[in-house]
């Protein structure tokens, strides 16, 4: 079984002769550190994508993807392999992006991206990403997962410990609000 | 049912109701709009992925890593040498153990070849003396022999006839001792139906003796 979680192309092709969750797993569990490396190597451009898009800035999306494969190094051993390791990899990361945000908000700062509007003129591309932010927690997190990222439902729902029913649900329920946000009239 | 604008939501969560709402796309221009975004949101959605490079990031995470485990190496290295030490001590040990052990083994089996010449040794004796008490025994048959051809009193015959079972005897035991040489119990026998044949044959003598002396 290759990696469960399914890599954008260009990353997927360099990893083709190389070990499975489950080597990877048991070699990140004896302490391997070339295994964390291959592991960082393989998750690591998506996990800062997904980070930065939690916390809206890249300095903090680098903080939080370092954060969490210390995380990832100092728990391995404990693993015990009840889900894959990689969704527990992201499971770590999305727990650290909570941690940063929680903390930012004990600090009375105001979110990098706070303000939204939608404008006529601007490309879908900007537009879709500020409505991005005013998505529920839950309906944000799938979408990022799932349509920015190309992690399947299942994967999403192991990240997310919930049915992978509840993670098609929540897609949609994002999409829909995407699509009204974007098609209402700029205020 | 007529499908109306409000139904688009539901059709795109429900492939059944989407046949419906494909002949009202062909019809509906803010649904089309609608329905157009609705792709248009995963399309571009893939392009947030954000890539950038962060060469310092797997060197941090590393040096963090390689710190945090310093000590811990240290003391494993120690533990190691300690280990090691140790399997060098019960290799000896053991090594000395198997060896003191194997000495007597290694000795064993010339005892083994010096009990089993001895046995074989023993054995040829009991042999010999065999065949030279059966020897005497067939010199004390062929004296007896005239004897027990010319006399036909009834106590002779039925030493002839003891004699004829003890060979018989003989003969059967001797047959189970050349297929079995080391069994005791049957050269006993053996040399016990020998004795009993030589007894026999001296009383069958001494009686013939007896009997001339007492005519003379």
């Amino acid at each position: 079984m290759v990696w469960e979680i399914g890599l954008p192309l260009p990353f997927a092709a360099s990893v083709h002769d190389h070990p499975t969750d489950a080597e990877l797993s048991e070699a990140c569990r004896r302490g391997n550190i070339r295994a964390f490396e291959r592991l960082y190597q393989i998750h690591a451009p998506r996990m800062k994508s997904l980070a930065f898009h939690l916390l809206g800035s890249r300095a903090d999306a680098e903080d939080s993807v370092q954060e969490a494969f210390l995380k990832v190094c100092r728990a391995a051993r404990g693993f015990e392999g009840q889900s894959s390791f990689s969704t527990w990899v992201y499971r770590i990361l999305i727990n650290c992006c909570y941690d940063a945000i929680r903390k930012r908000q004990r600090l009375a700062e105001s979110p990098v991206i706070s303000d939204f509007r939608t404008e006529s003129n601007v490309p879908l591309k900007v537009a879709l990403q500020r409505a991005l932010n005013l998505l529920n927690e839950r309906q944000r997190m799938v979408f990022l997962l799932f349509e920015v990222e190309g992690l399947r439902h299942s994967e999403i729902a192991t990240i997310l410990e919930v049915p992978e029913g509840t993670s098609r649900s929540w897609l949609f329920e994002a999409k829909c609000q995407l699509k009204r946000l974007l098609t209402e009239a700029p205020k | 049912m007529k499908f109306e604008c409000g139904d688009l939501d539901r059709a795109l969560a429900n492939s059944e109701l989407f046949q419906e709402a494909r002949e009202h796309l062909k019809t509906c221009a803010a649904c089309r709009r609608e329905y157009r975004l609705w792709n248009e949101i995963s399309t571009n959605a893939r392009e947030l992925h954000e890539e950038w490079d962060t060469p310092e990031l797997w060197p941090t995470i590393r040096q963090t890593l390689e710190a945090e485990r310093k000590p811990e190496r240290l003391w494993w290295q120690q533990g190691k040498m300690w280990a090691i030490a140790a399997t060098l001590v019960i290799a000896a040990g053991l090594s000395f153990f198997f060896w003191r052990r194997n000495v007597p083994v290694a000795t064993a089996p010339s005892t083994q070849t010096t009990a089993d010449f001895l046995t074989e040794q023993a054995l040829r004796e009991v042999e010999k003396s065999e065949a030279v008490y059966r020897d005497s025994i067939d010199k004390l048959s062929q004296l007896a022999a005239p004897k027990l051809a010319a006399t036909s009193s009834p106590v002779i015959a039925s030493e002839k006839e003891r004699l004829a079972l003890l060979d018989s005897a003989i003969a059967e035991t001797r047959a189970n001792v050349a297929s079995n040489r080391f069994n005791i119990r049957l050269q006993t026998a053996l040399a016990d139906l020998y004795r009993q044949k030589q007894e026999t044959l001296r009383e069958l003598l001494t009686t013939n003796t007896k009997n001339n002396d007492t005519k003379n």
